[in-house]
Parts: C-alpha cells; structure tokens; sequence
C-alpha cells in the first residue's frame, strides 16, 4: 500500500474529524461508518471499497446504544483504516474479512481511548475546582477547548494506528483467495448477527419487533418473488 | 442573549464529557452567552449563575437546550438558586429518556438502516450525502426548539415538554427504527452474499443465527466485536492449519 503523502494526509484529517465528531463536536452523524466509509472512499478514488466497507462496520455500529456513560467502541478512525487496505485489494470479496477485523480491532481501542480522554478531563477538572464555583466564564472554556484539543490528539493517534495497521496487512499479510473469501464470509455473518441481535435486544416485545418481523419478512418476501 | 451563540456552543455540549459533572460544563460552555447581559446588570448574581451553569448535568444531549433555556430564563427571572439547581437535576432523568428514544434509539438507527437499504438497492455515496443532511437538518431544528421551549418556558419547562410533540415521537421513531433496520437485513444479506457459493452462503447465515443465538443466551456479557474478531481468529487458523 503506497499512498501519496496529500492522500495519507486527507486521510489523517478525516479521521480527526470524525474521531472529534463522535462526542465531542459536533455529533453530526460524520462518525458512523456509512459516512466515514464513503468519505475516506473517494479520498482513496475507490467509493465501492468504501461504501462495502462502512456498511458491513455500520452493522456492528446498529447495534451500539450510546446512552450516558456507557462504554462503547469508536468506528470513525477505524473504518478509514479499514477502507485504506480495503482500497488495495483488487476485489471486496477478498478484503472485507480483513479490512472488518481492522475496523473492529481499532473501533475497540478507540472506545478504550475514550475512557482516557474522561478520566483526563476529571483530572483537569479538579484542578480548577476554585475557578468553577467561583463562576469564572474562562475556567469553563479553558476545560471545554483543552478537552476538545486532547480528543483530536486521541482521534489522530487512532488514525494513525488503523492506518499502519492497513498498510502492514497489505504489505505482509500473503493469504490465498479461499481464506480471504471465507474471512469476508465469516464478517459478513458477524456483521448480520450484530445487527439482527441488536434489533432484537432494542426491539422487546411491543410495537417496535412486530415492525422489524413484519420489515423483514416483507423485504425477504419481495426479494425471493425478485 | 445571544441565542445563535448558545445554540452554536450547544453543538459541542459533550466538549468536555467527564464522569464527575458529565454534561455540567458543556452546559456552563453554553450558558456564557445567554448570561452575559446579566453580567452587565447584576455580577454577583451572574458569577452565581455561572458557576451554577457548570454543576452536574446530565441529560440527552441533543435536547440539553430545553434545560439550559429554563436555568437561564430563571436566573433572570431572579428565581432562588437552589430552586434552578433542583430544576436541573429534576430534568435530567425526563430528558435522557427522552431523547435516548428519539434519537439513539430511534431517530439514529432508522435513518442509517434507511440510507444502508438505498445503499444497497444502488443509490451509492447520494444517499449518505442525503442521510446527513436530512439528519442534520432535523437536528438542528430539535436544538433550536429546545433551547427556544426552555427560555419561553422557564421554572415551567416540565409542562412545556409532556404538552409537546416529544413523547409522541419517540414512541414513532422507535417504531420507525424497527422496521428500517427489518428491511434493511435481507437488503444487505443479498447484497453482501449474492457472488458466492450456495455453500459459504449457508455458512455465513448460520454463523449469523449462531451469534444471535449467542447474544441471547450471553445476555450483556456478549460483544458483537469480539464475538467477529473470536470468529475470524478462528476462520484464519482453521485455513492455515487445513492448507
């Protein structure tokens, strides 16, 4: 994988943006890996790669509940390191095995970095203590653009990681094209267990899973008539 | 009061997401610029306020405006400070809920399987450009709602909000997002799975049923990335030592 240095550079800043995005600023939905996927694609000339890629990690994505203080991977660095080994080999049915335990590999560091990036905040925050109840405006604004600066410093640091981690298995990784196609089979199972499970998880028994049975069955129903 | 600031700063209410006081200084972050008049016609009740601003909160984010426009309206009303210190924290639970099902639960979800099954059915990157702004569009719309509601509303924020569209519509959008993520599964099994043999089809379906089946039984213990990368661990070595 030999990448021009403005493409390596597009690709860093893209993955700071959407490691930024994921909670600090500004939630746009720039994050999830549909996006992500796309986006890194066409910085690579490859928006095939990119759109397989981001919607085999989105499965996994479906199935994440953000709620509060919830521990949870971070896709966005991940996935550009996925799509960037995923934009090297000649076809999706032999990359996306992979290019998907990439993105799962670093999607977990990244939500393990996450927890870093909170407990520096707490650290920051204790030292300030006086300032804040003393109702300075700058001791608030100090806190919120320190933590934004070091959650790009941690989005980069991700990038970079899945970045090496693409480049190493392009340039190391030798498999044949039945392994590369049973690993992709194996993430693609992976992937539908993710989502499938996840919506049952989320569904219960209401309304809500009568819609999903009923979305699926009419979606398949149609497919098999097709 | 600058309006247009706070709802601007409102976007990065999670700047500094801590386990301590959580959204407190994303609030306070947005605060700033509602107070500032206040600031000019009573400093020590604006240092008060401020540093009220920035206690403990925790709510949706998304829909923080909503608590962040009453605080304020309250400072300036001169209400007690205890009272919009127990205002907040009664509004944290109410508006959490609410939004986890809006959006995380509904909203999010409904919309990215939406875009995943257009994806598949060929309308390529135009669908994930629309995803965003449809998205975003209505987001935007939420936040500056919220915060408006919030500062009309006042001490009486908690009315405003069961009189308004949102319980209605987080119950919609869950709704909405059980049928996207239906109909996006068989779309995305065919489109992933249509080139290859009956045989690795199969496979890879039973593998799906398996983890769901593992899901259920391991309850929070499972992870869907570790239960992939465990699989595909496995897969490798299996090749190697089979070649």
């Amino acid at each position: 994988m030999s990448l021009e240095p403005a493409t390596w550079l597009l690709l860093l800043a893209w993955g700071i943006v959407v490691g930024v995005d994921l909670v600090s600023v500004p939630q746009a939905m720039l994050a999830r890996p549909i996006v992500v996927g796309t986006v890194a694609g066409a910085i690579l000339g490859d928006v095939e790669a990119g759109l397989r890629v981001g919607v085999l990690l989105e499965l996994f994505a479906l199935d994440v509940l953000p709620v509060g203080a919830s521990w949870y991977p971070d896709y966005g660095p991940a996935t550009v390191g996925a799509v960037a080994y995923a934009s090297v080999v000649p076809a999706w049915e032999e990359a996306l095995g992979i290019a998907c335990a990439i993105g799962l590999a670093v999607g977990l560091l990244g939500g393990a970095s996450l927890q870093w990036v909170r407990h520096r905040v707490v650290r920051d925050l204790n030292m300030r203590t006086d300032d804040l109840a003393a109702g300075r405006s700058a001791a608030i604004r100090g806190l919120q653009y320190r933590s934004i600066g070091r959650d790009a410093v941690r989005s980069a640091g991700l990038t970079l990681i899945a970045l090496g981690l693409a480049e190493a298995a392009a340039r190391w990784l030798a498999l044949d094209p039945g392994t590369e196609h049973t690993l992709t089979l194996v993430a693609i199972g992976c992937g539908l267990a993710a989502v499938i499970g996840g919506a049952l998880r989320s569904a219960g028994r209401g309304a809500r899973m009568r819609w999903f049975v009923a979305g699926a069955a009419g979606t398949a129903l149609l497919l098999g008539i097709a | 009061m600058s309006r247009l600031a706070a709802l601007r700063r409102l976007y990065a209410i999670q700047g500094a997401w801590n386990y301590e006081r959580m959204l407190g200084l994303g609030m306070g972050y947005a605060a700033e610029p509602l107070l500032a008049d206040l600031a000019r016609s009573n400093p020590p009740r604006h240092r008060e306020a401020v540093a009220r601003s920035a206690e403990f909160f925790n709510s949706h984010p998304y829909l923080a405006g909503l608590a962040l426009g009453a605080a304020v309206r309250g400072e300036y009303d001169g209400a007690p400070g205890a009272h919009i210190s127990r205002l907040r924290t009664a509004l944290c639970s109410p508006l959490g809920a609410l939004g986890d099902q809006l959006f995380w639960a509904g909203a999010v979800p409904a919309s990215v399987a939406a875009t995943v099954a257009v994806v598949t059915l060929g309308a390529g990157p135009l669908a994930v450009a629309a995803f965003i702004l449809v998205f975003n569009v209505f987001r935007a719309w939420v936040a500056w709602w919220a915060l408006r509601t919030g500062l009309e509303s006042g001490t009486s924020v908690g009315a405003a909000i069961r009189q308004s569209w949102l319980p209605r519509a987080a119950h919609l959008a869950g709704i909405g997002a059980g049928l996207a993520i239906g109909v996006a599964v068989p779309l995305v099994a065919v489109w992933y799975l249509a080139p290859f043999s009956r045989s690795g089809v199969a496979g890879a379906l039973a593998l799906a049923a398996g983890g769901v089946i593992a899901a259920r039984l391991a309850g929070p213990m499972y992870a869907a990335p570790r239960f992939a990368l465990s699989a595909l661990a496995a897969a490798l070595l299996f090749r190697l030592v089979m070649r």
